[in-house]
């Protein structure tokens, strides 16, 4: 009885020896094992991963535009309103500039024609 | 220990020593699972056009003709800028309008879109300055790259605040050739202004 009884411990060693052995290999190997755990942890990653932001992106990101984009006539529908239309006030402004500096230009040219008339006529008196 | 417990024994450090291997390579499988694909768009706009007008072919817009109030001038196109918002030709001397590319083109089944500026700052009137004097019955003619000429008629004029603007009345599918026009108008802020004025127009029917 102690033989079999020493016989099924052997067998039950052997049989943890034999399935411990691939682990070691796994384990020894550092090569595949990350690549498994790679495998395995890029997977779960990529299926939460890419549920979620699919589906957000998908409904606040293009919710407007796609509604009326993708299958609408208009491929991409702008945002806002056109903005068609420079008010002329630069140019407004920029004719009172011009008109200033010729009046400007005017007067300063009657100042000195003046002058001139004024001291020509003294020389001619003989002051 | 009798010898039944010891059988029972052995059995069980067996069996536990079977279902540890095999737990093991069991937990590897049952990571994902999850639905990678979702269903993006369900297209199906398929309205049947309900109106005797015949849609043309698609051709890019050169020219854009409103006897109205004087207008003729060429058509550019015009793009997205960098902000989402719709492109506007150049403030030039010579102002002209631009066709929104990403529109129909006039003729074609949908909202095509043609801009210009109302006025161009320094250089005065833009090609739509009087757009908002428009009437619903006149007249706009497109002139197309490929000869033809297809006439609209205006059916509605619009002035709306620019924080309010209709996006969707605007660039939303419609189920015959339309034509919209839009430029800005009302009180101005600045340098530019606080309204737009959008004209609406619907091809007119071929020999009216």
């Amino acid at each position: 009885m102690r033989r079999t009884v020493l016989s099924a411990v052997a067998l039950a060693c052997t049989a943890v020896l034999a399935g411990s052995v691939p682990a070691f290999a796994d384990g020894a190997s550092p090569t595949p094992s990350p690549t498994v755990s790679q495998t395995a942890s890029t997977a779960p990653s990529q299926a939460p991963g890419a549920a979620p932001t699919a589906v957000p992106s998908d409904a606040p990101g293009t919710a407007a535009p796609a509604e009326s984009t993708a299958p609408g006539q208009v491929a991409a529908v702008p945002q806002g309103a056109p903005n068609t239309g420079v008010a002329p006030v630069s140019s407004h402004s920029s004719g009172a500039d011009g008109g200033l500096i010729g009046a400007g230009a005017a007067a300063a040219l009657a100042l000195g024609g003046g002058a001139v008339l004024v001291v020509r006529r003294r020389r001619a008196t003989g002051a | 220990m009798t010898p039944l417990s010891r059988r029972a024994f052995t059995a069980a450090a067996a069996g536990a020593l079977l279902t540890g291997c095999g737990g093991a390579r069991a937990a590897h499988p049952s990571g994902t699972g999850g639905p990678t694909t979702t269903p993006l768009h369900t297209t199906g706009s398929s309205r049947p056009p309900a109106n005797p007008v015949r849609a043309l072919a698609r051709s890019i817009p050169v020219g854009l003709r409103i006897p109205a109030i004087g207008v003729d001038t060429p058509v550019m196109q015009l793009g997205l800028a960098a902000d989402g918002t719709v492109e506007v030709p150049p403030i030039a001397a010579h102002d002209e309008a631009g066709w929104y590319r990403y529109s129909p083109t006039p003729g074609q089944t949908g909202p095509s879109v043609i801009l210009a500026h109302v006025t161009v700052g320094a250089y005065g009137d833009g090609v739509f300055r009087h757009l908002a004097r428009l009437r619903p019955g006149d007249r706009i003619v497109a002139r197309l790259e490929n000869g033809s000429q297809p006439e609209f008629t205006v059916t509605g004029v619009r002035t709306v605040a620019k924080s309010d603007f209709p996006t969707a009345a605007v660039y939303g599918d419609v189920d015959r050739p339309e034509l919209r026009l839009i430029t800005c108008g009302g009180p101005r802020s600045g340098s530019g202004y606080l309204d737009n004025v959008i004209v609406f127009a619907e091809l007119a029917p071929a020999g009216s």
